[in-house]
């Protein structure tokens, strides 16, 4: 068994990596990363899985619902930390992964993916408290400037965490984006990891969440008509059924973080393409207590103060 | 699921309301039906009401809840404010669920008034009582009263009384839990008594027992009420309490907290700690954390950590307080950590515990810490840390520089002070030294954030302590870390990549590079003659030669960095030095990979030509066209040949002169015939062709949006002029291309030529006022655009930027967009939909966007 097959092992039981795995881990994530284009070609069959936010054992799960990854092709659309009790490992986990089956998953990034969010949401404070230190968070966020910021299933399926931005009419316009810096406040790469669809809206709007917009149907009509795409898939909203189409099915939102945050009582979902992009939902409900182990968040043994 | 057990405060996250705003008439207007729940608010750290509609998921309100706000209770369900100007009221359907908010709103408030007052006053947890009584001063309200007093007496704690405790406690309601608070506080024996009833039950291992205790306990901590923690976390209880916490019903296997804690903790004390207060605080804090962090992260609610994260917060101000105002105490770490006749292991120990305490002082009201802090730098805090950075001990060094870092976090004014002494040049130089040291595997420096720090002179005034420290490090360290990047990357061989084992690894190479993409943006006339003298640039460069991509990466970015900085000079000497040259060669080894570098490049070319760099298009232009040619399925690259195109006509005299230079290297480059001949006879031609500037952006989006592919893009020009009268010059550039024919043919089909056509001729005659050259209107547009959406970073500026100029053709061919669809690809300028003119936000003030 190879160190990284033991590696993945070790994190499946949910048991995080020492500091210097983790920087290796980094840092052979980043060579494959750097391939990878600001729209991601995915290939069908695929499962699309939305929000994962740190849900370990939820995240197992889906696994369990989906398959193991690599005979499942798999996309995540990000938010992989913040809020739950485990996003080390679910980070962690998945860029493994990645790392160890480069074809068969691909990550991209979720505005939680950001230096700024991780240190309000949890990401940066759980690494305090399982390293002692935060150089594991400064690893994992200089990884996140190197995820794709979309990606294209079978040229068909438009996926995204956020939703679109008024900058963005062409896929092709995507591309001139250097995304390897923080998520920044405004400007595309911010929109699609940000933007929400919205009934009541005409065109665009402001977001309440403070960056990104709002975008109405006929945003998104031009948007899958321009670029010749069926749908629209993203992440980025709760739902409480785990997934929720809008605007006559030319967007749809897949949540996978069932009972978020260990308490909004919903359930999950993640979306099957099959090889002609037939969909299926798959909803999940979070892991029962008996099969979560107890949270690792021991402080360092010893202190002075 | 369901983890958080049954505790009243943690159940009913999603509950359901009506949202009434009252209006101008004075009547209630109804805003939607949907679940309420607390919680931090996106990008805040305030906790928040948030209501949800229950149809479409809509946040149809987003209060922080703020200390001074009055809130009212009115009859069971329906609490109000005044929120902006206008009344609202939530209308609940259940009024368990509205106690349970309104407990909350308390909740939140007696913290916010908590971390307030702890803020301002430092010590052993002041103001407590005042506290409970500003907080609950709502526990007036009729309702609230008549609801509690139900509740009159708690059964004496007994065995057999648990059972009715427990239902008490867990079921009281609650509006009842402060009730049951106050009745638990004033028994004075509750918690000995129960404490006792667990030890017993644990000698005779009745597990059931064990269980209802650790609910009750689970319970009484999710009451949260601070008097009750004040009481529990006693040195006498605490670990009792954790005790009572090991018989999770729920978890198979006893927890054994109480031996981790005894037995795997260990309390190190640098410093004999003498005062006793100060050490039952210490402990009591970890204990806290522990049960907050290990023992019920799943169990408790934002109310409860919010508590429990004040009453630490307030314990670890209270301990540093302590501790600093004890001057022997600092006087005798000092003393230590100078003597030389300590063993290595306790200097390490006392150097942990400076920092430790550094770290926590953080809990201090903000005079306090500085106060501190200027204290430990007279102490000569500054010297031990120059000496920790010269040891060996890695964990040593990473805690020293994480010590530098609190106190530039805190003021960076005390660590520049002491650099620019004499004896401060030594830390610079280690500081320096440290971000080209390979410190193995275990660990990241923060040394490029600390001297990134100590650079970033631009936010403060640029006195002349900031400015010394600047040239120190230009004379003294900038050459030494140029070099660190010029002697790690070796030089390309053809076409291949040498150097399997450059030594020097790659996150310090990226560290510095990124240090230096830092003094340019900041120091931008420093750099320029450090820059301009020593080949500095070309130096950086040679980070292309390196194998991994993301240092090729960083030098394109710094590349980036400097052409930003609009310095003629600068594009001078880098067209000089033909300095873009290593940045094209990877570009083009790279070829169609649509991967980062790939998309850094066209970057850094739409940044060229939107700021319209002139000096840089025509460089880039006459010297790399031929190898850019095969891009041109790309939008930013026909954009770019536009605005060259555009840029030669506005040269005027200058023409001759490039089109003979580009000649030459046509020439050399023996290029065929035809773009030869374009080049002798089409360039002269352009100057006297009408200027169009002001429109320039749309302009070159409409000039290269017909030639959608790549190949096609250089065949399609003569057809097109017809229709578009006066672009002939623009597109004169693509004659060579006549093998293209069917594809031009195809080109010509696309009748949303006309269109455009149209768009150019309606925009030309305004921007014929505007007669000077390009360079002009560049500003012009971006304040636009800034406007737009606020201040932006340079990068999202210039994402804008693309978005207005195509939405400023959309109105004029809405038809294009079908054309245009199959071939998404390549049409990065596709018109917006008509959807667009609907931009609600950024319509009112940007001409760009056709606003209907």
């Amino acid at each position: 068994m190879s160190e990284l097959d033991r590696q993945i092992e070790q994190l499946k039981r949910c048991e995080p990596l020492k500091e210097s795995e983790v920087k290796a881990l980094c840092l052979k994530a980043m060579e494959i990363l750097v391939e990878e284009s600001n729209v991601q070609r995915v290939d069908a069959p695929v499962t699309i899985c939305g929000d994962i936010h740190g849900q370990f054992y939820d995240m197992k799960e889906l696994f369990k619902v989906g398959g193991d990854c690599p005979q499942t092709n798999y996309l995540f659309l990000g938010d992989f930390v913040d809020r739950g009790f485990y996003s080390v490992e679910t980070f962690l986990l998945l860029l493994a992964l990645k790392v160890r089956y480069p074809d068969r998953i691909t990550l991209i990034r979720g505005n939680h993916e950001s230096r700024q969010i991780t240190q309000v949401y949890g990401f940066y404070d759980e690494c305090l408290r399982k390293y002692g230190s935060v150089n594991v968070w400064r690893y994992c966020t200089d990884i996140f400037d190197y995820l794709s910021l979309s990606a294209l299933i079978e040229n068909k399926v438009f996926s995204v965490h956020g939703g679109l931005s008024p900058a963005i009419t062409t896929l092709d316009q995507i591309r001139t984006i250097d995304r390897k810096q923080e998520v920044p406040h405004d400007g595309a790469m911010c929109d699609l990891l940000w933007s929400d669809p919205e009934e009541v809206v005409d065109g665009w709007g402001l977001s309440p969440r403070g960056a990104g917009f709002l975008f109405g149907g006929e945003v998104v009509t031009t948007f899958n008509h321009t670029n010749n795409i069926d749908y629209i898939c993203r992440a980025h909203q709760l739902v409480m059924e785990g997934y929720k189409w809008m605007f006559n099915n030319q967007i749809v939102t897949v949540w996978s973080a069932p009972n978020y945050c260990y308490r909004c009582g919903n359930i999950a979902a993640i979306l099957e393409l099959d090889e002609n992009l037939n969909q299926k939902f798959r909803v999940f409900e979070a892991a029962p207590h008996e099969s979560r182990g107890v949270p690792s968040k021991r402080p360092a043994p010893d202190y002075f103060l | 699921m369901g983890e958080t057990g049954k505790g009243p405060s943690s159940s009913n996250s999603l509950q359901r309301v009506k949202l009434y705003r009252l209006n101008g008439d004075g009547k209630w207007d109804d805003q939607g039906t949907g679940h309420v729940s607390i919680d931090f608010l996106e990008r805040s750290e305030n906790l928040g009401l948030i209501v949800v509609d229950e149809e479409d998921n809509d946040t149809i309100l987003m209060h922080p809840i703020s200390s001074n706000e009055m809130y009212r209770r009115q009859e069971e369900t329906i609490i109000s404010w005044q929120d902006s100007e206008t009344e609202v009221a939530l209308s609940f359907q259940e009024a368990s669920c509205c106690s349970y908010i309104w407990d909350h709103i308390c909740g939140v408030q007696r913290n916010l008034h908590f971390s307030a007052l702890s803020n301002l006053d430092v010590g052993p947890r002041p103001t407590i009582g005042t506290l409970e009584a500003a907080g609950c001063s709502h526990s007036n309200d009729e309702s609230f009263n008549s609801a509690n007093n139900e509740l009159r007496e708690l059964p004496s704690v007994e065995m057999s009384t648990l059972p009715l405790l427990l239902k008490t406690v867990l079921e009281c309601g609650v509006t009842d839990q402060i009730r049951v608070s106050e009745l638990i506080l004033q028994d004075p024996d509750f918690f000995p008594k129960l404490l006792d009833l667990f030890n017993m039950s644990e000698d005779l291992e009745n597990v059931d027992d064990l269980h209802m205790i650790f609910r009750l306990v689970k319970g009484i901590i999710l009451l949260n009420s601070l008097q009750i923690f004040d009481r529990i976390f006693r040195d006498e209880f605490i670990l009792d309490i954790i005790g009572c916490l090991e018989y999770d019903p729920e978890v198979p296997q006893v927890q054994r907290h109480r031996a981790f804690l005894k037995e795997h903790v260990i309390f190190k004390e640098a410093i004999p700690i003498k005062d006793p207060f100060v050490l039952s605080k210490i402990h009591q804090t970890y204990r806290i954390g522990y049960i907050k962090d290990v023992i019920l992260p799943r169990v408790l609610d934002e109310g409860t950590i919010a508590t429990l994260n004040g009453i630490i917060t307030a314990n670890n101000a209270a301990v540093v307080s302590l501790l600093k105002d004890d001057n022997t105490f600092i006087q005798e770490l000092f003393a230590r950590m100078r003597s030389d006749s300590i063993p290595h292991e306790s200097k390490r120990n006392l150097v942990l515990f400076l920092h430790e305490f550094c770290s926590l002082s953080r809990s201090l009201p903000l005079v306090q810490q500085l106060q501190l802090f200027r204290d430990l730098a007279n102490e000569g805090v500054f010297d031990i840390i120059t000496n920790t950075l010269q040891s060996n001990d890695r964990k040593l060094l990473l805690t020293g520089t994480d010590i530098l870092i609190l106190f530039l976090n805190q003021d960076p004014v005390l660590l520049r002070s002491y650099i620019i002494q004499q004896e401060g040049h030594t830390l610079l130089g280690l500081l320096v030294k440290g971000m080209m040291n390979d410190f193995g595997e275990e660990m990241h420096c923060q040394f490029l954030e600390i001297v990134r720090i100590l650079l970033d002179t631009y936010s403060l005034t640029g006195s002349q302590r900031d400015i010394i420290i600047v040239e120190i490090f230009y004379e003294k360290h900038l050459d030494q870390l140029m070099d660190v990047i010029a002697s790690s990357c070796p030089p390309k061989v053809s076409y291949g990549r040498l150097h399997p084992h450059a030594a020097t690894k790659p996150e310090i190479l990226s560290n510095i590079c990124e240090l230096l993409c830092f003094c340019v943006l900041h120091h931008p006339y420093r750099i320029k003659s450090s820059f301009l003298s020593n080949n500095a640039i070309e130096k950086v460069l040679s980070l292309t030669h390196r194998r991994e991509k993301s240092l090729v990466i960083a030098a394109v970015r710094f590349m980036r960095a400097i052409i930003s900085r609009n310095d003629e000079h600068l594009h001078c000497h880098i067209v000089k030095n033909n300095l873009l040259k290593p940045i094209m060669d990877v570009f083009f080894e790279n070829g169609n990979r649509y991967n980062m570098l790939h998309s850094v490049v066209l970057e850094l070319f739409e940044h060229i030509h939107k700021e319209n760099y002139k000096t840089l298009i025509v460089y880039i232009f006459d010297s790399f066209w031929e190898r850019l040619m095969k891009f041109q399925h790309l939008g930013s690259i026909r954009a770019f040949r536009t605005k060259y195109e555009q840029s030669l006509e506005n040269f005027g005299i200058k023409n001759t002169a490039n089109a003979a230079g580009t000649k030459r290297r046509i020439d050399e480059q023996a290029l065929e015939k035809e773009e030869t001949y374009y080049f002798k006879e089409n360039r002269p031609l352009s100057g006297g062709l009408v200027d169009y500037e002001d429109d320039d952006d749309e302009e070159d989006e409409d000039n290269h949006k017909p030639p959608r592919r790549s190949e096609a893009s250089t065949g399609d020009n003569e057809n097109r002029k017809p229709a578009k009268s006066k672009r002939k010059s623009v597109s004169k550039v693509e004659i060579k291309d006549e093998l293209e024919l069917s594809k031009k043919q195809r080109l010509d089909q696309w009748s949303g030529d006309d269109s455009q056509a149209n768009a150019t001729t309606t925009s030309s005659p305004s921007s014929c006022t505007d007669n000077t050259i390009n360079t002009v209107q560049s500003p012009n547009i971006t304040p636009q655009i800034q406007s737009d959406k606020g201040n932006s970073d340079k990068h999202s500026n210039e994402n804008e930027k693309e978005n207005p100029a195509a939405c400023s053709q959309h109105n004029c061919l809405p038809e294009t967009a079908d054309i245009k669809q199959p071939n998404i690809e390549d049409c990065p300028l596709t018109p917006v939909s008509s959807s667009s003119p609907e931009m609600v936000v950024n319509s009112a003030n940007s001409e760009p966007y056709s606003v209907r």
